[in-house]
């Protein structure tokens, strides 16, 4: 029992510094060639204008956004997984990344107006933020609601991308009754990217993440004990409807915030936790909770990275790498010996 | 927390579920439970087992009347309370895979563990203890999935166990499994009434087992609930009136039920021990009681090796090497 407690915790020390180590190698690759002692000294502000501009305005955000989208976006994976008990559950997957977007939508098409047209002005705020969270929830409510009535994964599924195709046929028809400016801004946006965001973004990224995790971490007894049915929880104790809706909460806090800035990233949600339970050989939340988290930061930096890779100043989007890394995931619990047999 | 004290009470209980308007189950359940008491629910199909058992743990609110834990009413005990008086096993199928025997038992643990579940020395014994009385101990760093399905429902108990509840309800514990796995967990829910003084309430549709194991038995029908020893309940007819139906008879002797058969004819039987009441018992199978003054008549030809039957109806004697051949003659020349 020790023995494996600490063979966990070396596994989790490792995979952070693997996340140090790709965020140091993210930071090192980008559209423009630049040397590693360049980039070094641009970071100490000790470089050239030049790099110090490619590397404190690009690079750094860039990569730092990597790393809190990619927790984020898995651990609201994770949560979603086991409340629904459904191991394809996730953000994008059940549409809850459409709904925090409708939520932006509405923000940036219809409210813009109203405010100044400079861009960033509301994107940088709280108050793209807080509409994605909106969006997001309610979606979560409505998932939440079906899947209470069905028991069958498949059902809730399908309601789920229904829900995805309704939302975006409604920003489709706010889209063509709304301006040029208005419509750039929402294009961008919907390009899913981990570059265009300022500073003050991140802060606002990396607070709604911390608050998310630090809420999510607080679960996890009562996470494990749901991994065993409901009936289980209650009868141990667990006050059903708080949890969920504190778990609910945390897993729109996480998924809407990074929705927000980086536009609906694929496949991170659904296949991360997959990953981290395949990695650490457990299904206990102590553990996999920071496994996850850490696991969706290396992916998220990896698919960052190869998105640069190609070479020549091409970058192609993230969310390509991210689904040619999902999709085969999906796949094998779809194909896998164990099927969907609501199993974990 | 002595032998034999009241446990679990239901006074004037009244069951069911609360929509848009009430729907009662059943009412006027007034039960009791000792501690050290195996206590099986029987009845037929939606009399509303689960019903009970899951009003009783306070998973549904009952519609009237209460149910006292303890010598605390539901209503009054805390949510934090509740677990450590009682422990609930459900019919729902444990979804995980990936998870070892300990750690499933250990989650029995919840109620006395900190915020974040760490296991203390105290709820390390606990778990130990469980997994030992359940006789699964061997099996704990074993994975759920590589398990057989008995072995799954001792680790659900050894769960139960590990909740150091005085109560234990189990919710149709003995569903799906074979007859020796069966007879397993019944005689294991025996031991921890006997051994640790607990007291299981467990559903069951295995009568037999009830029958000969329970201490108490908590019949429903559609009239309502008797409860008593299992002889009470044989002795007052209602048992036999609970489950008996033109297919069934029930034997007041042995507490069985059987089929009834159309009888057809008689047939005289001549020999002794395990081979003629295997005789006897498969000719009834067919509709042949045995009457020493017909006609007919199956003698047993034991040899050292092997035994052989004849049929002799005064003329004609047939030999036969198998229980199957006489019997398929018998019914060929009879129709």
């Amino acid at each position: 029992m020790k023995a494996g407690s600490t063979r966990l915790a070396f596994s989790l020390a490792g995979l952070f510094l693997l996340m140090l180590l790709l965020f140091m190698a993210d930071m090192l690759i980008g559209s423009t060639q630049m040397a590693a002692h360049d980039v070094l000294r641009a970071l100490f502000g000790t470089g050239s204008a030049g790099d110090e501009l490619i590397v404190m305005q690009f690079r750094l955000p860039k990569a730092l956004t990597a790393i809190l989208a990619g927790a984020a976006m898995s651990v609201s994976g994770l949560l979603m997984q086991t409340l629904f008990r459904n191991p394809l559950a996730g953000p994008d997957v059940m549409g809850v990344s459409s709904g925090a977007g409708l939520g932006v939508a509405l923000t940036l098409l219809t409210l813009t107006p109203l405010f100044t047209l400079a861009e960033g002005s509301i994107l940088s705020g709280w108050g793209v933020i807080l509409a994605a969270w909106a969006g997001a929830g309610a979606v979560m409510l409505i998932i939440m609601a079906v899947s209470a009535r069905m028991r069958d994964i498949m059902t809730v599924l399908i309601i789920g991308m229904l829900l995805a195709s309704a939302i975006s046929a409604v920003v489709s028809l706010m889209q063509y009754f709304s301006n040029e400016v208005m419509l750039r801004t929402y294009v961008i946006w919907t390009m899913g990217n981990l570059g265009n965001i300022s500073y003050p973004q991140i802060r606002a990224l990396a607070l709604a993440t911390m608050a998310g995790l630090a809420i999510a971490f607080t679960m996890v007894k009562p996470l494990n004990a749901i991994l065993m049915g409901e009936t289980f929880s209650r009868t141990v104790g667990v006050r059903m409807q708080r949890t969920r809706i504190v778990l609910l909460a945390s897993a729109s806090i996480l998924a809407g915030s990074v929705t927000a800035f980086c536009g609906p990233l694929a496949f991170i949600g659904v296949a991360v936790p997959h990953i981290a339970r395949l990695l650490f050989g457990t299904t206990d939340h102590r553990i996999l909770l920071p496994a996850t988290a850490l696991a969706g930061a290396v992916i998220l930096l990896l698919s960052d990275i190869i998105s640069v890779l190609p070479g020549g100043g091409q970058v192609i989007p993230v969310n390509t790498v991210t689904s040619l890394i999902g999709i085969p995931v999906v796949l094998w619990i779809i194909l896998g010996k164990t099927g969907l047999g609501r199993r974990f | 927390m002595s032998r034999g004290e009241t446990i679990a009470e239901t006074h004037d209980l009244e069951i069911g579920y609360r929509r848009k308007r009430s729907i009662t189950v059943m009412d006027h359940l007034s039960l009791k439970a000792r501690r050290g008491e195996l206590v099986a629910l029987i009845g037929r199909n939606g009399t509303g087992k689960s019903t009970l058992l899951r009003t009783l743990v306070g998973l549904q609110p009952a519609l009237a009347g209460e149910v006292i834990l303890d010598g605390t009413s539901l209503h009054e005990t805390g949510s934090a309370q509740l677990p450590r008086i009682v422990s609930f096993v459900s019919t729902e199928p444990l979804a995980l895979r990936n998870i070892k025997v300990r750690d499933v038992v250990a989650l029995g643990r919840f109620p006395y563990t900190n915020w974040i579940g760490t296991l203390t020395e105290a709820d390390r014994t606990a778990v130990t203890a469980a997994l030992e009385a359940t006789g699964i101990a061997r099996l704990e760093n074993r994975s759920i999935d590589n398990i057989s399905d008995g072995e799954k429902q001792r680790t659900l108990i050894a769960r139960s166990l590990a909740q150091d509840t005085g109560l234990l309800v189990m919710d149709e514990p003995t569903a799906f499994l074979d007859l020796p796995s069966r007879y397993g967990i019944v005689s294991l829910l025996r031991r921890l009434t006997r051994e640790k003084g607990k007291c299981v309430i467990y559903s069951t549709h295995d009568l037999e087992t009830a029958i000969n194991e329970a201490d108490r038995i908590w019949l429903m029908t559609e009239e309502g609930v008797c409860e008593g020893a299992p002889e009470d309940l044989i002795l007052n007819g209602s048992l036999a009136r609970a489950f008996e139906s033109p297919l069934l008879s029930f034997s007041i002797s042995d507490g069985t039920f059987s089929f009834v058969r159309d009888r057809q004819s008689t047939i005289a039987l001549e020999g002794r021990g395990k081979a003629a009441k295997l005789t006897a018992r498969a000719l009834a199978r067919c509709g042949y009681t045995t009457d020493t003054d017909a006609v007919r008549k199956v003698k047993l030809l034991e040899g050292s090796h092997k035994t052989e039957w004849i049929i002799t109806d005064g003329s004609r004697e047939e030999r036969y090497t198998s229980l199957y051949d006489l019997v398929a003659d018998l019914q060929r020349t009879d129709h």
